[in-house]
């Protein structure tokens, strides 16, 4: 919490992104199926309270998946046992397809464990950790239901029927949000993914997000939720994400091989950890094909970095040492790896 | 006889007059088709197509330098960040409607000349944007494009480049969980002895060089553009 305030912290916080994954610590240790996990909100949050045991974090938050909106929606979800499902079938075909969103009831399906699994584990963590709600933004929503790529022509083309099914699903997030705020969660993490310059300029975000968003942000706030966003794109929207939404938390990622795409120490010296705890930015492939001895040195460098550009700026603990996105859910993924991140982080991130 | 000068001079002024608001020249067409692409306006590029067609045009003329030009003007303004993924898929989708017109016209010869190449997402991935852009780039590359579309399995990758005697093969993917499916269609090109005919190159933002290199890929790259150039070196 003195991360967040800006206050005298011990040292940096550290949270790689482990939502998933947890599902394995489940059942005695032997784990139950992503399908399991993720259709009971019982399952669902023992695995975020059995990670926090297991690997002592400073932050919960309740990431399911990016299909959880699109298949309440009426897209077909091809569910995976042991990895993140996926829409296989979007419902859009025609321009006609986005007058006919609906709210669903959001009591059913997936949204209605992910909210009663945030209340579960938001209740067993209370006073431990900084626990937070996730849910999709309007424009991911509608592209994970619609397709991208179709969404993406539709906008240039038929903008006026883009914006109906943006306002719809606006809804759907505004009463999802206000679910949220009665589950005592103290954060409400954002995933507006879209704001990337890989993908859209600062006037198409302007006109097909920024302003739904910063409707739900308000929503956010006032249903007494701190403002929380993820975005692991390359070239994220950082004055517009940070700058203008001022977000208490800003989780992000990093890709070395894309010119223009920020590190952690640039972000920091461009003032956006001035007002804003930022996340970031451990490449989650690591966590997979990547060894003890390799994910500890990242780790250690990066808490080298992040420190020196915090103690340039005149900054306490502004940055919280976690994986540009999510820990792969896959089977495959080394828990040894995720502890590593944390003891590392607790040993290398300390503050003076 | 003075006066029939008079009326057959101003009948064929007003002939040519017409002639030309209906023939272009042939910098007039190839221009059509470019600002068709730069623009995305669809109607546009198959009126620029049936054009070049009716006037004679080589069809490869009008496709290389109406719609490719076109083309790789959206795709170094896209690169330099002046126009974003709505407008370079709406110009993609102008090349290919003109396309459509223009590839059935080339002479056999000429089309059997073109180098050819698939292009897929790796089977359990659907995310197909990059794979679309490095396709597009491929065909207004000059190259024979066949694109297996998403969530290819790796048998029919690998089938596909043995029966259409492809030179390279492009895989994407967008998530991390799927990327060894890409070393599946290498193991897979090596076992059916198909290996060494082939450039395999991969994109996608979890992939990198050494990715690339620890799966037995030739290339790995972020920028379409990018990886044209490379191919157009290497093959």
């Amino acid at each position: 919490m003195a991360a967040i305030t800006n206050e005298k912290a011990d040292r940096l916080p550290v949270y790689p992104i482990a939502c998933g994954v947890n599902r394995k610590l489940l059942n005695g240790g032997k784990g139950v199926s992503y399908r399991d996990w993720c259709h009971d909100p019982k399952l669902f949050a023992q695995a975020f309270i059995e990670g926090q045991k297991y690997f002592d974090f400073d932050m919960a938050i309740g990431l399911m998946d990016l299909s959880v909106m699109a298949g309440d929606l009426g897209a077909h979800v091809r569910m995976d046992e042991q990895n993140t499902p996926f829409v296989d079938k979007h419902i859009v075909n025609s321009l006609e397809d986005y007058e006919k969103f609906e709210v669903p009831d959001i009591k059913k399906g997936r949204s209605g464990v992910l909210i009663e699994g945030t209340r579960l584990f938001s209740k067993a963590l209370a006073g431990q950790v900084i626990t937070a709600g996730f849910l999709e933004g309007p424009l991911l929503a509608l592209s994970q239901t619609a397709g991208a790529e179709r969404m993406f022509m539709d906008m240039f083309t038929d903008p006026s029927a883009i914006h109906k099914a943006l306002k719809v699903i606006t809804d759907y997030d505004a009463e999802m949000v206000k679910a949220f705020g009665t589950t005592g969660c103290n954060g409400l993490c954002w995933d507006y993914l879209w704001a990337n310059y890989s993908c859209l300029g600062d006037a198409e975000y302007g006109e097909f997000e920024a302003p739904y968003a910063q409707k739900l942000n308000k929503l956010t706030g006032e249903n007494g939720m701190a403002l929380a966003i993820h975005n692991c794109a390359d070239l994220p929207h950082l004055d517009t994400q940070i700058t203008k939404f001022k977000p208490a938390i800003y989780s992000m990622a990093y890709y070395p091989l894309i010119p223009g795409s920020p590190s952690a120490s640039e972000v920091i010296e461009k003032g956006y950890a001035d007002n804003c705890l930022v996340g970031g930015q451990i490449d989650p492939q690591l966590f997979i094909r990547g060894t003890v001895e390799k994910i500890s040195k990242v780790t250690s460098d990066l808490c080298h970095e992040v420190k020196t550009a915090l103690c340039k700026r005149g900054l306490n603990g502004r940055y919280c040492i976690a994986s540009g996105c999510e820990v792969p859910p896959d089977i495959n993924t080394k828990l040894e790896n995720i502890k590593a991140v944390v003891d590392v982080t607790k040993k290398e991130g300390r503050l003076n | 006889m003075f006066s029939v000068l008079i009326v057959t001079t101003e009948y064929d002024r007003l002939a040519y007059q017409t002639h030309r608001r209906v023939c272009l020249s042939k910098e007039e067409i190839l221009n059509k088709l470019s600002d068709a692409v730069v623009t995305g306006k669809i109607d546009q590029a198959k009126a620029g197509a049936k054009e070049a067609l009716a006037a004679k045009m080589e069809a490869l003329t009008a496709i290389n330098e109406g719609l490719v030009k076109g083309m790789s003007i959206v795709g170094d303004r896209y690169a330099a960040h002046q126009v974003y993924l709505p407008q370079v898929l709406m110009s993609a989708h102008t090349m290919y409607a003109g396309l459509d017109i223009l590839l059935p016209a080339i002479p056999k010869a000429q089309a059997d000349n073109m180098t050819k190449c698939t292009v897929a997402v790796v089977e359990g991935d659907v995310h197909d944007i990059g794979k679309n852009i490095v396709k597009t780039m491929l065909t207004a590359g000059g190259y024979d494009c066949i694109d297996l579309g998403k969530d290819v399995p790796t048998e029919k990758i690998v089938s596909t480049a043995e029966k259409e005697k492809v030179k390279i093969v492009a895989l994407s993917t967008l998530m991390t969980p799927t990327m060894d499916g890409m070393k599946d269609v290498v193991d897979g090109l090596v076992e059916s002895g198909y290996r060494s005919k082939v450039k395999v190159c991969i994109g996608g933002p979890p992939t990198s060089p050494a990715f690339a290199k620890e799966i037995g890929a030739d290339h790995r790259d972020s920028n379409a553009q990018d990886c044209v150039a490379w191919l157009k070196k290497a093959v």
